[in-house]
């Protein structure tokens, strides 16, 4: 047989993931969410893999939404057996590396939420980058 | 390409995809087999040779109902101090511990003889009616409980639970320091054991269900 058969291919191609990533700023996003708060909460958090795409390191600096009175990116650390929130005024991604946000670890804190949001709403948040480039990025709602 | 070069492709490529998912599936025999080896202090869970019977306290539920030392009789109780304002650490303790309780109500013997308790360190912002809406939202058969200072002190200090609150004057956001552990009540209201974090619901049911089963042989 010449060459992988087309049914390979194709198989192999299902089995591995496509992110949908946005290009800007070097970095990509993928599998952006937000977990799902019971009703009324003030504070929710969101989560993400970025990758830096490029050669050279690419530093987020800021996060905003209209969704939100205001976006914070933190850090939960365990400090004398205690998990605490520690504010990331800057977060450097190294080249061609990957870092994901994620419960725990670093998330976006997401304050005063303008309306109720329930699983399945997507929301953009705005990730800054040193030196000016804006990602938008759709978040998800989940439960 | 001809037609039997093409059935062979798909046949291969079922036969691979057979092979993964019995790959998976016998791993999993091996993790629950194993479980069963790992009752000494690992990563996950740290069960105590001699439990440690609890001193009296005196809490209040999110539905205003005494909250004490006759509340843990008679049920294994996983307790989890933290507080409402808290946008990653409790929402998602929570959330896996919502996802065990179903997993133990799936087996025999089921969830009838455990609670799941949200402490609040908090009771500056945490009240019973906010309690209920936030514990509600996890699992309906959640318990939230909170009390003053004193009282949340005295139940924390006795299963070495840390937390901090640090309220700042015109700070809306002041922060809570707490332990992300959770701790696991037995029936006779001794402390038992204690699962580290990171948690996850399935091997927190599955090591529950060592615990208890090992439990009530004891008790034999």
């Amino acid at each position: 047989m010449r060459g992988p058969h087309p049914v390979f291919v194709f198989v192999l191609l299902a089995l591995t993931l496509v992110p949908a990533a946005s290009e800007e700023a070097g970095v990509s996003v993928r599998d952006a969410w937000i977990r799902e708060t019971p009703p009324g909460m003030t504070m929710m958090a969101g989560y993400m893999e970025l990758r830096n795409n490029t050669a050279r390191p690419q530093v987020l600096v800021a996060a905003s939404s209209s969704g939100f009175g205001s976006v914070m990116i933190h850090h939960t650390l365990v400090k004398d057996g205690m998990a605490r929130m520690a504010h990331a005024s800057q977060i450097e991604l190294a080249p061609n590396a990957s870092l994901i946000f994620a419960p725990g670890g670093f998330h976006l804190m997401l304050m005063h939420p303008k309306r109720t949001l329930r699983a399945g709403d997507p929301v953009v948040i705005k990730l800054e980058f040193r030196g000016g480039p804006v990602l938008p990025v759709a978040f998800e709602v989940r439960k | 390409m001809n037609k039997n070069s093409l059935q062979f492709s798909v046949m291969i490529t079922i036969v691979a995809l057979a092979a993964m998912l019995a790959g998976a599936w016998l791993a999993e025999i091996y993790r629950e087999h194993d479980s069963r080896a790992m009752l000494l202090p690992d990563q996950v869970i740290t069960v105590f040779p001699a439990p440690k019977p609890l001193m009296p306290f005196a809490l209040t539920d999110h539905k205003n109902r005494k909250f004490d030392l006759a509340s843990l009789q008679g049920k294994w109780s996983f307790l989890f101090f933290g507080f409402t304002h808290c946008p990653d650490i409790c929402p998602t303790t929570l959330a896996v511990l919502a996802r065990a309780r179903d997993n133990i109500a799936r087996n025999a013997p089921g969830a009838e003889d455990i609670q799941f308790v949200f402490v609040s360190v908090d009771p500056n912002r945490d009240t019973a009616s906010k309690l209920r809406h936030y514990v509600d939202y996890f699992d309906t058969t959640f318990l939230g409980v909170t009390g003053d200072n004193a009282q949340i002190g005295n139940l924390a200090g006795q299963l070495g639970a840390a937390y901090q609150v640090a309220i700042t004057p015109g700070l809306e956001n002041y922060p809570v320091y707490h332990t992300a552990a959770v701790f696991l009540l037995d029936p006779r209201a001794r402390y038992h054991a204690v699962f580290t974090p990171p948690h996850d619901a399935e091997v927190l049911s599955r090591r529950f269900k060592v615990v208890r089963q090992l439990a009530a042989g004891n008790a034999t």
